[in-house]
């Protein structure tokens, strides 16, 4: 069952690389607009052999590293004394509200005035869309956990701490793991809008720069590197969410 | 259980008997809220006129009120919104009238999902935004462009949640209908349906944030007018307090959809 499922969504790229390639050589849509997946291939070869894919993958990587780090850190905090102290959650709520709604990427001026045209401006965007998602599935997970857990934890002499870290921590790995997974989403869309407009180095300012010159090869080299990013952090988190919620024998609780 | 992003979860309110207890812990949130905002609020005014920073580069809450004066009464706001919206309601639309049937059909059919799961996966991975460009260079730098990118940040959530609604549903619920001689028409209708709903109103909701998203970069990326051209300009030209009139503007409504959405959900729910 397994490997049908994987044979058949290997036919489906299969399928759709092919149908690209014949399109376009067959001229039904000119290779200007759509390229084809042998030059895209030739392309994505050239500039590793030239070290430029690894620049800009490293580029890439260090801003979404700096900027989702950065999230994990102050979402977790903030969401653990979110859901601990009432008074944090209220105190934080309105701008929580207003980070998630507002379209951060407008700031961008600011951020080059503030922090330069360059790395400091895509990491701080990054960080500002992955935060939220982070800060508040936290508190939520902290929330809803059973009071019933917690006050069996203290009725067996357990400090406040120790709830914390042995109770309602553990408890609430789901909900902050799907606060992480919608959190890497985001961090690695803001890296990549910003990258579009600010030059730093990174796939998206390739995107970019590409597309401006009008070479559709180049452009779409880059963004089939981004795809594979995309999907390979979204793997590296389903793995680490397992990890540490592997204590969970089943369903329900 | 599949990747699938729950989103911000509805926040349990905790009902007490009486009411009143309920009431004053509302009543105490909304104060906490409104002091918090008022202190950020006169930080924010203080701070500059003390020369702690630059007002070029903050501006002021007072200085922000005058320009919404100004940005309401200059009547080009109009025309931008109307743009914007036009950008957002036809792709959106045209998102759920494909995301929403796709779904279904691809949670139905298990050998289809093998098939098409994988590319729309891969997408669902990547920022959807990166094919910005690409979109530019096909339909050009008017509303085609945006309307394509709005189409697929709000279709991709739609699909993925809808998929997954539908592979949850109880298969129980499934059996115990077909037991009382339900047609498999009538399976769909009146059991896969509803209870796949929920689910897909989550699809929703996630996808409005991004279509707004999707819509303000893209003018900002290339346009010739709408908000976000407005946006971009203004943030050429560091007027911060036009700026963040707009920025609010578009939060407002981003909150506005959100909470339109959630409405519906708990009505559906």
């Amino acid at each position: 069952m397994r490997a049908r499922a994987v044979l058949l969504g290997a036919l489906s790229f299969a399928v759709i690389l092919a149908a690209w390639e014949i399109v376009s050589r067959a001229g039904l849509i000119s290779p200007f607009f759509i390229s084809r997946p042998t030059l895209i291939a030739a392309a994505i070869g050239q500039s590793a052999r030239s070290g430029d894919l690894a620049q800009s993958v490293g580029v890439t990587l260090a801003e979404f590293g700096a900027g989702f780090g950065a999230a994990i850190v102050v979402g977790l905090a903030l969401g653990v004394a979110a859901g601990w102290f009432s008074v944090v959650e209220y105190a934080i709520d309105p701008f929580i509200w207003f980070v998630y709604s507002a379209p951060l990427i407008a700031f961008y001026p600011l951020f080059v005035l503030w922090l330069g045209l360059g790395p400091g401006t895509v990491i701080a965007i990054s960080f500002l869309l992955s935060v939220t998602p982070i800060t508040v599935n936290t508190l939520t997970g902290i929330r809803n956990v059973s009071p019933t857990l917690q006050v069996a934890a203290r009725s067996f002499g357990a400090r406040p701490q120790d709830v914390l870290w042995k109770v309602v921590l553990p408890a609430s790995v789901p909900m902050i793991a799907a606060g992480l997974r919608l959190g890497i989403g985001r961090a690695l869309t803001g890296v990549v809008i910003a990258e579009l407009f600010v030059p730093s180095g990174g796939l998206g300012s390739s995107i970019a720069y590409n597309g401006g010159l009008l070479r559709t090869t180049e452009m779409l080299a880059s963004l089939m590197v981004i795809v594979v990013l995309g999907v390979l952090c979204t793997q590296a988190l389903s793995a680490v969410e397992s990890h540490f919620d592997s204590w969970r024998t089943g369903p329900g609780l | 259980m599949r990747n699938v992003a729950h989103g911000f979860p509805r926040r349990r309110s905790v009902k007490r008997e009486g009411g009143s207890p309920a009431f004053a812990a509302l009543k105490g949130r909304a104060t906490i809220g409104v002091s918090a905002v008022a202190l950020f609020l006169a930080a924010w005014e203080i701070a500059p006129r003390l020369g702690i920073v630059d007002p070029f580069f903050t501006s002021l809450p007072s200085r922000v009120l005058l320009a919404g004066v100004e940005v309401l009464r200059s009547g080009t706001l109009a025309h931008d919104v109307l743009v914007s919206l036009t950008e957002f309601g036809s792709g959106f639309a045209l998102a759920l009238a494909v995301a929403i049937p796709l779904g279904l059909l691809l949670g139905a059919f298990p050998t289809l999902r093998d098939l098409i799961d994988p590319p729309v996966m891969a997408l669902y991975a990547t920022p959807q935004l990166a094919l910005l460009p690409i979109f530019v260079l096909w339909l050009g730098i008017g509303m085609g462009s945006k309307i394509a990118v709005v189409f697929l940040g709000a279709a991709i959530p739609v699909v993925v949640n809808t998929i997954a609604g539908v592979r949850q549903v109880d298969r129980s619920l499934v059996l115990a209908a077909r037991a009382f001689c339900a047609t498999r028409r009538d399976v769909f209708v009146r059991v896969i349906l509803p209870a796949a709903l929920p689910a897909v109103m989550v699809g929703i909701r996630l996808g409005v944030s991004r279509a707004i998203l999707g819509v303000v970069v893209a003018e900002m990326y290339v346009s010739q007018n709408g908000i976000g051209n407005q946006i971009m300009r203004l943030g050429s030209a560091f007027r911060v307090d036009r700026l963040l009139v707009y920025v609010l503007l578009v939060s407002v409504f981003g909150l506005a959809m959100t909470t339109l959405v959630r409405r519906l959900e708990e009505r559906l729910a």
